[in-house]
C-alpha cells in the first residue's frame, strides 16, 4: 500500500509542478525579462482529415522568443487524471493518521475541487518558435474528446515566461469525407486509369500498338522446346511471397503462359511453391492453361506442390532438385530475396536455360548477373500482357507508358521551374516547384 | 570400394581424429554448456483498488512470486484454497564461471546435458549444409529433409498460435479462448467479452478454399482466390501510386545548379545533370510501345542504351554493397563451429 | 457463370472498393482490415499446404520410390516439431499465469519447440544464409566472362563500391589529394558518387516503373483483362 500512495503521489506533485513551471510568469533574475504573452491566439479543426488535428495560430512579440503549447485533456486522459488525483488526495490524508473512511472523502472532495481548478488538466504539447504561429502550428494525433479542445500558449525567452493566453473557445474536431492530402494522390490515380482505360479501348476499337521486343519473353518458348527435346523438365519458382503480394500474382500470369507452352509440347512443368495459397493459385492456373490449348487430361496436380513457407527450407528443397533432376529450364516469376543468387546459381551449375522476372530491386543484380534473360522491374509487370497478345492487354501497356511520360513530364517541368527558382528564390517559377514537389510527395 | 565412399569414409575418419584430437587438446573439452537451475513459487493474489479509487472500481487478481513485497505489505492478498505453482527457471552460465561456480560447490550449477547434445546436433547440420558446395550427397539430403520438415511445422505452428489463436479463435470466442490460452486477452470496459463476428469472413473464405479438396465442389475456391487477388490489386495500385511513383517523381525535382552563397557549384551541378538524365533515359528503357525502328525508333533504342548503363551501373553499385554482408555471414557461422563447438577461438575469454 | 462471372465481379469489387476507401477517413483502415483477414485465411490455407506435405511424401513411401527414406525423414521431422508446437510439449509456464499451462512459452530454448528451432532450424536455415559467399564469388567470375560492355558496368561499379567502402580505398587512392582536381578518382569518393547520382537515378527510375507497372497490372486484374487464374468455360 505504502508503495502505491508514493507512486502516485509523486506522479501528481509531479503533474502539478509541471503545470505550475510552464503556467507562472518567471522574474527572477536581473537578466530575464519575461517577454510579451502571445496574442491572437485561435485554434481551427484542421480540415480535410480524419479529426485528429487542430491548426494553432498566434502572434509573437519580435526576437522570436519560444512558445510553450499546452492542450486540455481527451476524455480518457481526464478520467485517469480523475483517478490519480482521487488517490493521492486518499493517501496524504491515510498518512495524515485519517481513518479509511475519512480517506474516501478527501479523494472525493480533491475530485469536486479540481472541477474548479482551472490550473488542473492541461497537457503539455510541444514547444514551437514564434514564426510558426504565422504559418499555423498542426497539433496531430488528438485522442478522443466530446467537448472539443482549448488551448493555451505561454511566451518564454531565456527561461523567463509571459504569462498565459488561452483560446476562447473550445473546438471540437471533425472528421471530413475526404483526405485533403490525398487529392492530388486521387487526381493521379484517375488520370492512370484514364490513360490505361483509354489505350485499352483504343487497342481493341482502332489498332493494337506496337510494342519493342523483350528477349526474355522470346527466350520462354525457346526454353521449354529445349527442355522438351532434352527430355527434361520445366522448373518455375513464383517467388517466395504470398498471395498478397502483386508480384506473386503477375508471376502466376506469366505462369499461365509457360504451362500454356509446357502443354502443347507435352513438357513436365513443376512448380513448389513456399505458401499454401500460392499453391492453390498456381494449380488453378496451369489447370486453365491446360484447358486453354485443349489438353486438360494432360494437368498433373501433383507436380505444383507445397514445401515449406520458410525461406532457406524451401530454396534448399529446390536446388536438391536441380541437382538432382536438372530441369534444362528453369522460370523465377515473382518476389524474391537473398535466395535469388542461391536459385541461379544452382541452376547454372546444372546448366539450364534461366530466365527470371522480379520487381525487387535488391535482388535485380544477381539475377541479372548470373541468368540467361531477366525481366526487369517493370518489364516483368508488362510480361503478361505481351504474352497474352490480346489488342486489349497490348493496349494498357501503352497506357502505362503514357503514365510514364506524364511522371517524366512532370520532373522536366519540375527541374526547369526550380533551376529558375534557385536564381530567383522569391519569384513564381520557384514557388511553381515547391508547389509541384508537395503535390507529388 | 567405390570413389565416393572411399572419399566420404576418409572424412569421417579424418574429421573423427580431429575432434578426438581437439577434444583432448582443449584443457576444458568442448561444446559444454552449463546452466543454472532457480525455483520460484508463484502465488495468486487479489489486489484490491487503492482507497480513493473511482467507486465501482473491481479487485484484480494477479500472480506474484512468493517474496513479492505486496504480499508482505498486505496490498495483495492470496486467493485463498488456490495451490502453489512451483517454476523452475533456467539460464544459461558461461562455461568459465560454471567451472568455478561448480568447483564451490553450487548444486544450481550444472552441464546441460540436451544443449551440449544441440550443439553437436547444430555442428553436424551445419557442415552438412556446407557439404552442398562440394556436391549432392546423401547427408545434404538427410538435412535438407529434416528442414523441410522442421521448417514447415514451425511455421504452421507459428501459424496456428499468432495467428488462428488471437486472430480467429479469440474474436468469435473470446471467453473460452482467454480461459484456455489467452488469460492476458484484455476485456471490455464492463469485464465482460463480446464476440467479433467480422472474423467469420476469413473463416468462411478459408472453407470455401478447402472445397478445392472435395471432388465436386472445387469451382468455389476460385471465389476466394478471386478476392485475394482483387483485393491485392486494390491495394497495391494505391500504396505504389503514392509511394513510388509520385514520391520518387518528387523527389527528382532539384534545381540543376547548385548554388552556395551565391556562387555555382561545379560538382554538384554536374551530378544534378547526371541524375536527371539518369532518371530519364532509364524511363525510356522501360518505354515498351515503340519500336527501335524509323527516326523516332532509333533516337529511343539510343536513349535507352544509355539508361541500360545506368542500370548496370546501379546494378553494379547494389552486387558491391552486398558483397560484405554476405562474407559477415559465413563469418559468423565459421565462428560457431570454432568457437561454440570446437572452443579453438574464444575471444571474449568466457570458455 | 459461378466459374467465371462471379469471381471477375468479386476481385473487380473488392479492387475497386478498396481503391476508394483509402481516400476517406471513415473508410481508409478497410485495408487493414482486408491485410488481416488475409494473414487468417493464409494461416487456414496452412490445411491445404500441410495435407499436401503429408500426402506428397506419405505417397513416396508407400510406392518405394526413389528416396522415399529421405521423404520419411522429412515426414517424421515435420509431425514431431508439429506436435510439439501445437501441443505447447513442455511449454515454459507464464510467470504471470502459471496456473494456465496453455498460456506457456512454446518457443523457449527450454521448451522441446524451441529447442528444435536453436539446434535444429537456426543453424541449418543460417548455414543455407552463409553460403551465398560463395555463390557471391562464383556469380561475379561468371559476369566477368561474360565480357560486354554491361558486364563490365556491372562489376566494374561492384569492384569500386566494394573497395570504396574498406580500408582499400586509402591504400590504393588515399595519396590523391582530397580538394584537387583529380579528387573523384579517389575510390572512397567515386563510390560515394556513383551511389549519390548514377545509383540513385537508376533506382528511382526503376522503383517508379515498377510502381507503373503494378498500378497497370492491379487495373489489368480488376477490369477483367487479366484472367489467366481462371479456366474457360
Amino acid at each position: 500500500m505504502a508503495r502505491l500512495i508514493h507512486s502516485s503521489s509523486l506522479a501528481y506533485a509531479f503533474g502539478f509542478l509541471a503545470t505550475m513551471l510552464w503556467q507562472t510568469p518567471r522574474t527572477q533574475g536581473a537578466m530575464e525579462v519575461a517577454p510579451p504573452p502571445v496574442i491572437q491566439l485561435t485554434a481551427a479543426d484542421k480540415p480535410g482529415d480524419d479529426g485528429r488535428a487542430i491548426v494553432l495560430h498566434w502572434a509573437s512579440a519580435e526576437g522570436a522568443p519560444q512558445i510553450l503549447l499546452s492542450r486540455t485533456l481527451g476524455d480518457e486522459e481526464n478520467t485517469s487524471l480523475v483517478r490519480e488525483i482521487r488517490i493521492a488526495a486518499a493517501a496524504a490524508a491515510l498518512a495524515a493518521g485519517a481513518t479509511p473512511e475519512a480517506a474516501e472523502q478527501a479523494a472525493t472532495d480533491a475530485e469536486q475541487a479540481m472541477s474548479t481548478n482551472h490550473e488542473l488538466g492541461w497537457k503539455f504539447i510541444g514547444v514551437a518558435s514564434g514564426t510558426e504561429g504565422r504559418l499555423g502550428f498542426e497539433v496531430t494525433d488528438l485522442p478522443a474528446a466530446a467537448n472539443g479542445f482549448r488551448f493555451r500558449a505561454i511566451a518564454s525567452r531565456d527561461g523567463a515566461q509571459s504569462a498565459a493566453t488561452e483560446t476562447a473557445a473550445s473546438v471540437v474536431t471533425e472528421i471530413a469525407p475526404l483526405f485533403a492530402s490525398r487529392i492530388p494522390l486521387m487526381v493521379a490515380v484517375i488520370v492512370l486509369t484514364a490513360l490505361i482505360g483509354w489505350s485499352v479501348w483504343m487497342a481493341c476499337r482502332v489498332r493494337a500498338p506496337q510494342l519493342r521486343k523483350i528477349a526474355a519473353l522470346n527466350a520462354i518458348d525457346e526454353a521449354v522446346g529445349r527442355a522438351t527435346e532434352m527430355g527434361r523438365s520445366v522448373l518455375f519458382v513464383p517467388g517466395i511471397q504470398d498471395m498478397t503480394d502483386i508480384q506473386t500474382v503477375a508471376g502466376l500470369t506469366v505462369l499461365s503462359r509457360v504451362a500454356r507452352t509446357t502443354a502443347e509440347y507435352d513438357a513436365t512443368l513443376e512448380v513448389p511453391t513456399t505458401r499454401s495459397l500460392v499453391m492453390t493459385a498456381a494449380r488453378e492456373t496451369v489447370q486453365a492453361a491446360h484447358f486453354a490449348v485443349h489438353r486438360p487430361e494432360s494437368y498433373r496436380a501433383d507436380l505444383i506442390n507445397y514445401v515449406t513457407d520458410e525461406q532457406f527450407g524451401y530454396v534448399a528443397y529446390v536446388a536438391g532438385k536441380m541437382v538432382r533432376e536438372k530441369p534444362a529450364a528453369c522460370f523465377y516469376m515473382g518476389a524474391f530475396y537473398a535466395e535469388s543468387l542461391l536459385f541461379a546459381e544452382t541452376g547454372n551449375s546444372v546448366g539450364a536455360i534461366q530466365i527470371s522476372g522480379t520487381a525487387e530491386p535488391s535482388q535485380l543484380p544477381f539475377f541479372v548477373a548470373a541468368c540467361d534473360y531477366t525481366l526487369i522491374g517493370e518489364e516483368f509487370f508488362a510480361a503478361s500482357a505481351y504474352l497474352s497478345g490480346e489488342p486489349a492487354q497490348l493496349g494498357s501497356i501503352r497506357g502505362q507508358d503514357l503514365g510514364k511520360l506524364l511522371a517524366a513530364a512532370c520532373i522536366v517541368i519540375g527541374t526547369l521551374l526550380a533551376t529558375i527558382g534557385a536564381f530567383a528564390p522569391d519569384g513564381s517559377a520557384a514557388s511553381a516547384a515547391s508547389w509541384l514537389v508537395g503535390a507529388l510527395g | 570400394m567405390s570413389r565416393p565412399r572411399l572419399v566420404w569414409f576418409a572424412l569421417f575418419i579424418l574429421g573423427g581424429i580431429g575432434l578426438a584430437y581437439n577434444a583432448f587438446v582443449r584443457p576444458h573439452g568442448m561444446a559444454q554448456v552449463f546452466v543454472e537451475r532457480s525455483e520460484k513459487t508463484y502465488i495468486e493474489a487479489e489486489i484490491a483498488p487503492p482507497i480513493g479509487a473511482p467507486k465501482g472500481e473491481k479487485p484484480t487478481t494477479k500472480w506474484l512470486a512468493s517474496g513479492d513485497p505486496a504480499l508482505a505489505d498486505g496490498t495483495a492478498v492470496a486467493v485463498p484454497d488456490q495451490a502453489r505453482v512451483v517454476v523452475t527457471k533456467t539460464d544459461n552460465v558461461a562455461p568459465r564461471i560454471a567451472r568455478e561456480r561448480i568447483a564451490n560447490g553450487e548444486a544450481a550449477v550444472s552441464l546441460s546435458i540436451i544443449d551440449s547434445i544441440g550443439l553437436w546436433i547444430a555442428a553436424f547440420f551445419t557442415l552438412a549444409i556446407f557439404s552442398f558446395l562440394w556436391r549432392d550427397n546423401p547427408v545434404y539430403k538427410f538435412a535438407e529433409s529434416i528442414l523441410v520438415g522442421v521448417s514447415a511445422a514451425y511455421w504452421m505452428t507459428l501459424g496456428f498460435w499468432a495467428t488462428l489463436v488471437p486472430n480467429l479463435f479469440a474474436k468469435l470466442a473470446p471467453e473460452t479462448v482467454k480461459a484456455w490460452s489467452m488469460p492476458s486477452l484484455p476485456v471490455d470496459a464492463d469485464g465482460s467479452l463480446t464476440p467479433f463476428f467480422l472474423a467469420l469472413v476469413p473463416l468462411i473464405l478459408g472453407l470455401m478454399l478447402l472445397m478445392r479438396l472435395s471432388p465436386k465442389g472445387g469451382w468455389i475456391s476460385v471465389w476466394p482466390l478471386a478476392f485475394i487477388i482483387g483485393t491485392t490489386a486494390g491495394l497495391k495500385f494505391v500504396a505504389f501510386i503514392e509511394g513510388d511513383l509520385m514520391a520518387q517523381a518528387s523527389n527528382t525535382i532539384t534545381p540543376l545548379v547548385a548554388l552556395q552563397d551565391g556562387q555555382l557549384q561545379l560538382g554538384d551541378s554536374f551530378g544534378n545533370v547526371v541524375l536527371l538524365v539518369g532518371v530519364l533515359s532509364v524511363l525510356t528503357y522501360f518505354f515498351f510501345s515503340i519500336e527501335y525502328k524509323g527516326r523516332l525508333g532509333t533516337m529511343v533504342g539510343k536513349v535507352s542504351r544509355v539508361g541500360i548503363w545506368y542500370l548496370m551501373i546501379t546494378f553494379g553499385a547494389a552486387f558491391g554493397l552486398t558483397v560484405m554482408g554476405r562474407i559477415t555471414l559465413l563469418s559468423q557461422r565459421l565462428e560457431f563451429l570454432f568457437g561454440d563447438w570446437l572452443w579453438i577461438i574464444d575471444p571474449a575469454n568466457v570458455r | 457463370m459461378l466459374k467465371r462471372t462471379i469471381p471477375l465481379l468479386i476481385t473487380a469489387l473488392a479492387g475497386a472498393i478498396l481503391i476508394v476507401a483509402y481516400f476517406s477517413p471513415a473508410t481508409t483502415n478497410w485495408g487493414e482490415v482486408v491485410t488481416d483477414w488475409m494473414n487468417t485465411l493464409a494461416a487456414v490455407a496452412f490445411i491445404l499446404g500441410g495435407g499436401n506435405l503429408l500426402f506428397v511424401n506419405l505417397e513416396k513411401i508407400s510406392s518405394r520410390r526413389a528416396g522415399w527414406a529421405y521423404a520419411a525423414v522429412t515426414l517424421l521431422a515435420f509431425v514431431v516439431t508439429l506436435t510439439f508446437g501445437i501441443f505447447k510439449i513442455g511449454a515454459v509456464p507464464n510467470p504471470q499465469f502459471p496456473a494456465t499451462p496453455w498460456a506457456g512459452d512454446y518457443e523457449s530454448v527450454r521448451a522441446p519447440f524451441g529447442w528444435v528451432y536453436e539446434y535444429v532450424l537456426s543453424p541449418l536455415t543460417a548455414t543455407m544464409f552463409a553460403m551465398l559467399a560463395f555463390y557471391v564469388a562464383s556469380a561475379a567470375f561468371r559476369a566477368f566472362r561474360a565480357k560486354n560492355i554491361e558486364a563490365i558496368l556491372l562489376l566494374g561499379t561492384a569492384f569500386v563500391i566494394l573497395l570504396g567502402r574498406t580500408a582499400a580505398a586509402g591504400i590504393l587512392t588515399g595519396w590523391i589529394p582530397v580538394d584537387g582536381p583529380f579528387a573523384i578518382l579517389r575510390l572512397d569518393t567515386l563510390a560515394v558518387n556513383i551511389m549519390q547520382y548514377v545509383s540513385t537515378a537508376g533506382t528511382r527510375a526503376v522503383m517508379m516503373g515498377i510502381a507503373l507497372g503494378i498500378a497497370a497490372t492491379s487495373l489489368r486484374l480488376i477490369l477483367g483483362l487479366d484472367r489467366s487464374y481462371l479456366v474457360s468455360d
